[in-house]
């Protein structure tokens, strides 16, 4: 930890952060901007997360980081390895076990209890970047509720392959009004926003954004009453633990075209199998 | 009198004042990243859970007026990117001192500019125009931190809305100032995104009830 500041950012960074954080809060779904600060990482790592996990670690907390719901990816094990070297914290693979989630396309499948955090990094913080690339114009389609070209896209989808195409980074309404990019987890993952007794905090590094949904906030995905919400199913079960209802990986087995399909939530999967992660 | 003269005239008649209302006395926090990080989690807490009460353990301030929670979240969150407004019945020489000592916040007079509003039930004023934030900016505004009579987990007052299961009730006291209060609450919908975020702090107890909460009253059809 020498040469550090606790947690690595400086008390002043810590405090914008903060401070940030409850604007999000009280205002759910929206996206606060704050002075992020160059991070000692790639941007594409996950530096919008990790200043938000920097701002609320503390020195008690146990620390997991899932990277598409894999604890031991590259870039899960080196944010990992970031956080026990600059704040010296207990860290674990155990979703029951940890107080801060930090997350990568990914809401773990073992329910989140209160008290909880989860932190999700993103990549993109705008919804309606791809309809409108202007910042201003984005803050006042927010600000009038000026949602319908997020719907007339979701249905040229419907138009075009029969159903809704986008499959990721899905789109959600916050508590009946902010229209929210919930980060590219699957949509299998977005009934899990909704009502969810953990805080989760949503963290941009490049944009420099950061927003929130807090405990029991209604999120719903959108979608037309003759095309409601889906999430994917699979014919398979997990060939590892046979679970039925989580999220799968086709994962590719050997060079004859084998495959098979297993949990992307690789503690889900063990604590199913009845390992010790 | 010369501009240098006037300010060292000005500095030696803030360090006979500080010394005399000993602002000394006015504790920051021993252990600064940790203590703030601890709060700091209690506060986010507070203010995601809208009504939750927490005990904050905090150094306890010379004047029991604005309380060692409200303290403790002033040491928490301001710095010297902030602006401060501080009600006249909290307003002392005592207090900006040590304001300004430990976290080297701007004091304004003007509602409008505050980041931080510091007032009691009793100061509370419906009309003083705090900033509520723009439609396309609504989190810049004022967060008040207001020193309550009680805090409560009665009615007649629900909170419901995000980071509320079902309902929860909150009690602030039953003066004109803690009526006030939650009248100006419940408004916040009306003109949601834009609105005014409160932590309230009795002693060392803090709840906070963000814009995004309903406030309705149990003894009235719905509070406007
Ligand atoms: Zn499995």
């Amino acid at each position: 930890m020498n040469g550090y500041n606790f947690a690595y950012l400086d008390e002043q960074t810590k405090r914008m952060i903060r401070r940030a954080l409850l604007k999000a809060v009280a205002i759910p779904g929206y996206q606060v901007p704050f002075g992020g600060r160059e991070m000692p990482m790639p941007y594409g790592w996950g530096t919008g997360g990790v200043q938000l996990t920097a701002s609320i670690l503390g020195a008690d907390d146990i620390l997991k980081v899932i990277d598409q719901g894999a604890d031991d990816t590259t870039n899960a094990v080196s944010i990992r390895h970031f956080f026990q070297r600059v704040a010296g914290v207990e860290t674990t693979t155990a979703t029951t076990a940890a107080d801060v989630i930090q997350t990568r396309h990914r809401i773990p499948e073992t329910p989140l209890r209160a008290g909880q955090i989860l932190v999700f990094q993103v990549p993109i913080p705008e919804p309606l970047r791809f309809i409108e690339p202007s910042e201003q114009e984005t803050r006042l389609m927010h600000a009038l509720e000026e949602y319908g070209v997020m719907h007339v896209k979701l249905y040229e989808d419907i138009a075009r392959y029969g159903h809704i195409a986008t499959t990721y980074a899905y789109p959600v309404k916050v508590d009946g009004r902010y229209v929210m990019d919930p980060s590219p987890i699957p949509k299998f993952d977005n009934p899990k926003l909704d009502g969810n007794p953990a805080l989760m905090l949503f963290g941009a590094g490049r944009e420099k954004r950061l927003y929130a949904i807090p405990p029991h906030t209604r999120v719903e995905s959108l979608d037309f009453e003759d095309h409601p919400f889906e999430i994917q199913r699979w014919e398979h079960a997990c060939a590892l633990c046979g679970s039925d209802h989580s999220y799968l990986d086709e994962v590719i087995t050997d060079d004859q075209g084998g495959r098979m399909f297993v949990c992307s939530d690789t503690d889900y999967c063990q604590s199913r199998r009845g390992e010790v992660a | 009198m010369g501009q240098r003269h006037r300010e060292q005239r000005e500095m030696e008649t803030r360090e006979r004042v500080a010394g005399e209302t000993g602002s000394a006395a006015w504790p920051g926090l021993s252990d600064p990243a940790h203590d703030s990080q601890r709060l700091f989690r209690q506060i986010l807490g507070a203010m995601s859970e809208p009504g939750t009460l927490e005990t904050l353990a905090v150094p306890v301030p010379p004047s029991d007026a604005l309380g060692a929670a409200l303290w403790g979240v002033v040491l928490t969150l301001c710095d010297l990117e902030t602006r401060v407004w501080i009600a006249a019945d909290l307003d002392s020489p005592a207090l900006r001192q040590a304001l300004t000592f430990h976290t080297g916040a701007r004091i304004t007079d003007d509602p409008e500019s505050a980041d931080f509003a510091l007032l009691t039930h009793e100061s509370f004023d419906p009309q003083t125009s705090f900033a509520l934030g723009s439609d396309t900016y609504p989190d810049r505004g004022t967060t008040l931190m207001v020193a309550v009579e009680r805090l409560a987990n009665v009615g007649p007052s629900m909170l419901s809305g995000p980071g509320i299961e079902t309902t929860r009730a909150l009690d602030i006291g039953d003066t004109a100032g803690c009526r006030a209060l939650m009248d100006r609450l419940a408004a916040n919908r009306a003109s949601f995104p834009q609105g005014l975020d409160m932590i309230f702090g009795c002693g060392a107890r803090l709840a906070a009830v963000p814009r995004s909460t309903r406030v309705t009253r149990a003894d009235a059809k719905e509070v406007n």
